[in-house]
């Protein structure tokens, strides 16, 4: 069906404030007699505080107050942004200032001050002793029976998760081959352009605080630090203005509690901005993951068998990692059919810095696992990689192992065909048959080519584990423009945009003519859960498409009022309400609501939804990567990248697009450049700061290719399903892959750094000579 | 001890009072509250903070105000706003090169700069003259677009 406004590159409606640097983020704002509030650190991995004296820096002219651990509420809380449901397993261990560090940056007290200099000035002031205790930098270290204990759980372990599908014994029995292997990904950072932990926070004359936050979860952030502060959630007002970037950092509550505090303490409004610094030392990252994969199949490439062992390393607070479980059981079960699926997830506890979401939520770790695993299963049963996963993902029509669902739609078969055309994947490897069999590589010299893919499945938000409430308002003023009222939780992804394509399109309104709140305010907007699991579209799209379907229906009944005819015989389009069969009986949309308001009986149209969606239709992508390795360097260069992508019904394509070619930047920083590291004894990081931690600039971006497959889901909003997290889930997978149709080498740890490549060619030319 | 001195920004003259260790960056958004100039890293790395001095996109994050002193400093402020968007500004917006937006600010300036100079620059001119300005979000494929689609009008336009 073809739509008017949806499916149209409109520009995005917040692009026009930020290309003139009008937009105002929260760190932009300034409230009179407004203070700056810094954060003391621990220095130390794991270290009980012993003493600290703070007399000093109350007594320092300009400081306002001074917090630690004694002026916290004593009340546990758990940052995750869930909702209670199902899915949510929320063990509370954080208090908002702690006496038991936990890992480098720990907050272990906090100061309000009339400016940065003093606040820094009295940090300094503030005299710490510390008992330190053993570093646990690994899981390994962390399980050891000795290990000191981080929270008080047995062996670090903060929860096991066992699932027993079929009979894994019997089918690795029933296989012709049996493949095991040890995957492991590390610590990578969102690395959000705005510095993530940036919050105003103000209390007022009534008991009430308001806080200004870059945050991803407006109405679940106000909740968390209602409960940390020990107020009611409605004493917490959340206000988001411009987010500078997310991807899951801001998935919950990140220093709000503490601006609360300071501002509670010193009755003043309170600015607390991390610096780049302080947002990789005391902000969650992506977990990682230590997985031991084992899998039979038959010789014609069918899975008798697949078994997955996993250690999430959670670093040093619960947050999400027992609930994040879940999902990267999810991811892995529903990848590929399999009569026999065993996990064991181990979530534990170490003394790095919390884990969190950042976009794609473990499947980039278990796709980057599984992925280089079953290109190692073609490669020995001298299958096509694109026949084994074609023979063997789900479909649409069978029940998605993730959700128990049912499959709506599925557009990745034409996705491998297209995706596989553009990147010249026939010519390429057949090439690389024809030259010298197997062992054969191409390119010049000492650069090798090889061309990989890699497939993945993802999310339209998190149903049934999670609740995924949205609430949207459509009014219509006198002079026949909407507002859309929602808690509009785009951090730039363009789902704001997106939402006023859905209720423009079904409002049958001009896209100028309808204004989505673009800030998000707890106080105006109903509850919505907010950016997460790629939810925006699918979620709130339908929230947004019905109520303005109410709206509709109302502004029909009143229009057939004036023209005399059934609502039934009327359609609205581009601001005219029109007779369908006869189009020159025609009132416009501005006529209609004026008389609403203004008639009889006065009113305004508007029509208001708050619900969850009716499911959850997975997305699915084929990514295919051709690189150049430099045996004599290891330096892998990415030369193209083609992103195939089913997002059903592509609302704005030049949106989707966005998501994925930027989700790609990302992608290849953790198939190549990107990791955080700690000095593995005492703990201290590494890298934190941009000169260290590599993300890839415009010069290190290769060609990328997008091409989006619109297999449309029926309970979309116009078919939509989602983009957001799954353009990077199978970036590094399928480099890693091109990576081995080049050189033949199989690295099975992330980032493939230069020394990693070539410790690995080592290997194999000394095993050739054997 | 704050000094008083006069800064040229967006071919206005302000007074303002400041301690000499301050940032030219620190300066424009606290005190001048211009704050489209946006602060990412305070290590001149990722290139949010840029601003055109005296014709050359630099870090303003890295430059001493006093340093700035008698020199034209222009920020985003002075680019292009409500009586209109400077053309790299409107291919941005076109080409949804804008995302979060909180880089935006100091690719215009970059951009603008590289134009100032060289109206035609090839995309790997472009991709190095934009190699100090980090974006998270779009993996500069729109930005790209969007900086080469305006070169190509003024080239046009020029020969038009």
């Amino acid at each position: 069906m073809a739509y008017t406004i949806v499916g149209q590159r409109v520009p995005r409606v917040d692009a026009r404030e930020k290309v003139s640097g009008r937009a105002v983020y929260t760190g932009d704002m300034t409230l009179p007699h407004m203070l700056v509030g810094k954060v003391l650190r621990s220095p130390y991995a794991h270290a009980r505080v012993v003493r600290i004296d703070t007399a000093k820096a109350r007594s320092l002219p300009g400081v306002k107050a001074v917090i630690t651990f004694e002026d916290v509420p004593k009340i546990f809380w758990n940052s995750a942004g869930f909702p209670p449901s199902p899915g949510a397993i929320l063990m509370e261990d954080q208090y908002i200032l702690t006496d038991k560090a936990r890992y480098v940056g720990d907050g272990i007290a906090a100061v309000a001050a009339v400016d940065e200099k003093t606040a820094e000035q009295a940090l300094g002031m503030i005299e710490v002793e510390y008992e330190v205790l053993p570093a646990l930098m690994n899981v390994e270290a962390a399980m050891a029976d000795e290990a000191p204990l981080i929270h008080d759980v047995p062996n670090n372990i903060m929860a096991h998760m066992p699932i027993v599908i079929g009979d894994v014994d019997q089918g690795f029995a029933e296989a012709d081959m049996v493949f095991e292997d040890k995957y492991y990904v590390p610590k990578v950072y969102q690395v959000s352009m705005e510095p993530c932990g940036v919050a105003m926070a103000a209390p007022d004359m009534d008991g009430r605080i308001t806080i200004w936050t870059s945050t991803q979860m407006p109405h679940l952030v106000r909740g968390i630090t209602a409960h940390a502060l020990g107020l009611s959630t409605s004493q917490v007002r959340i206000i988001k203005p411009p987010v500078g970037g997310a991807f899951g950092s801001r998935l919950g509550v990140v220093n709000e509690p503490i601006a609360a505090l300071l501002a509670i303490k010193s009755g003043k409004p309170v600015m607390l901005k991390y610096s780049r610094e302080e947002s990789f030392l005391a902000t969650e990252s992506r977990h990682p993951l230590t997985m031991i994969l084992k899998t039979g199949v038959k010789k014609d490439g069918t899975f008798t068998a697949r078994q997955m062992t996993a250690y999430l390393d959670g670093g040093a607070y619960a947050t999400h990692t027992p609930s994040f479980a879940g999902p990267v059981a999810g991811w892995f079960l529903a990848m590929y059919k399999s009569p026999n699926i065993k996990i064991d997830n181990y979530s534990v506890y170490t003394n790095s810095t919390q884990c969190g979401a950042f976009r794609g939520y473990g499947n980039p770790q278990v796709v980057f696992a599984v992925e280089s695993q079953v290109d190692d299963i073609a490669a020995a049963l001298g299958l096509d990689p694109l026949t084994i996963r074609l023979k063997n993902h789900p479909c649409a029509g069978e029940v998605w192992m993730w959700s128990n669902w049912v499959i709506e739609s599925c557009g990745l078969d034409e996705g491998i065909k297209r995706g596989a055309e553009a990147i010249g994947w026939g010519e390429k490897r057949k090439k690389r048959f024809a030259e010298a069999g197997e062992n054969a590589v191409t390119g010049t010299g000492t650069k090798k080519r090889g061309v990989g893919m890699a497939y993945m499945m993802h999310v339209s938000g998190a149903r049934p584990m999670l609740h995924e409430t949205s609430a949207a308002v459509v009014k219509i003023n006198e002079d026949g423009k909407a507002n859309l009222i929602y808690s509009n939780s785009d951090c730039g992804q363009g789902s704001g945009t997106a939402l006023t394509q859905v209720a423009a399109e079904e409002l049958g309104l001009n896209y100028e003519d309808v204004f989505i709140t673009k800030t998000a305010d707890t106080d105006v907007a109903g509850f919505d859960i907010g950016s997460h699991a790629s939810r925006q579209a699918y979620s709130g799209g339908n929230a947004v498409k019905k109520a303005a379907a109410a709206a509709k229906e109302k502004l029909l009944a009143m229009a057939a009022e004036i023209l005399e005819v059934p609502a039934s015989d009327l359609e609205v389009a581009q601001g005219m309400v029109r007779v369908r069969t006869a189009p020159e009986q025609v009132i416009s949309v501005a006529e209609v609501s004026h008389k609403a308001h203004f008639g009889t009986h006065g009113h305004q149209i508007i029509g208001a939804v708050s619900e969850e969606p009716p499911g959850n239709p997975p997305v699915y992508a084929a990514q295919f990567a051709e690189v150049e390795v430099d045996t004599e360097t290891g330096v892998i260069e990415v030369l193209k990248v083609v992103a195939a992508h089913d997002v059903g019904t592509a609302i704005n394509p030049a949106v989707v697009e966005g998501q994925i070619e930027g989700a790609i930047q990302q992608g290849i920083g953790y198939a190549l450049t990107e990791e955080y590291r700690y000095q593995p004894e005492t703990g201290q990081p590494l890298n934190p700061n941009f000169t260290d931690y590599k993300i890839l600039t415009a010069l290190d971006m290769p060609e990328v290719e997008t091409i989006l497959v619109e297999a449309s889901a029926e309970t979309g909003p116009f078919g939509a399903k989602s983009v957001g997290e799954s353009g990077l889930v199978a970036t590094a997978a399928a480099i890693a892959n091109a990576v081995y149709d080049a050189v033949g080498i199989r690295i099975k740890e992330l980032p493939l750094s230069p020394e990693k490549v070539l410790a690995a060619l080592r290997e194999k030319e000394n095993s050739g000579n054997e | 001890m704050k000094r008083a001195i006069e800064l040229k920004v967006n071919g206005e003259m302000y007074p303002v009072s400041v301690s000499a260790d301050r940032t030219l960056l620190d300066v424009i958004r606290e005190d001048l509250l211009l704050t489209g100039t946006k602060k990412g890293c305070e290590a001149g790395e990722c290139g949010a903070c840029t601003v055109l001095m005296d014709g050359k996109p630099v870090n303003s994050c890295m430059v001493l105000v006093m340093d700035a002193v008698g020199r034209e400093i222009v920020t985003i402020e002075g680019v292009g706003g409500l009586e209109g968007l400077h053309p790299i500004q409107e291919a941005l917006v076109e080409h949804g090169a804008v995302q979060c937006g909180y880089c935006t600010p100091g690719i215009v300036m970059t951009a603008k700069a590289l134009l100032d100079n060289q109206p035609n620059p090839t995309e790997r001119e472009i991709r190095e003259a934009l190699a100090g300005n980090l974006c998270r979000c779009t993996g500069y494929v729109k930005i790209v677009e969007a900086v080469l689609a305006v070169s190509q009008a003024l080239s046009q336009g020029r020969r038009g």
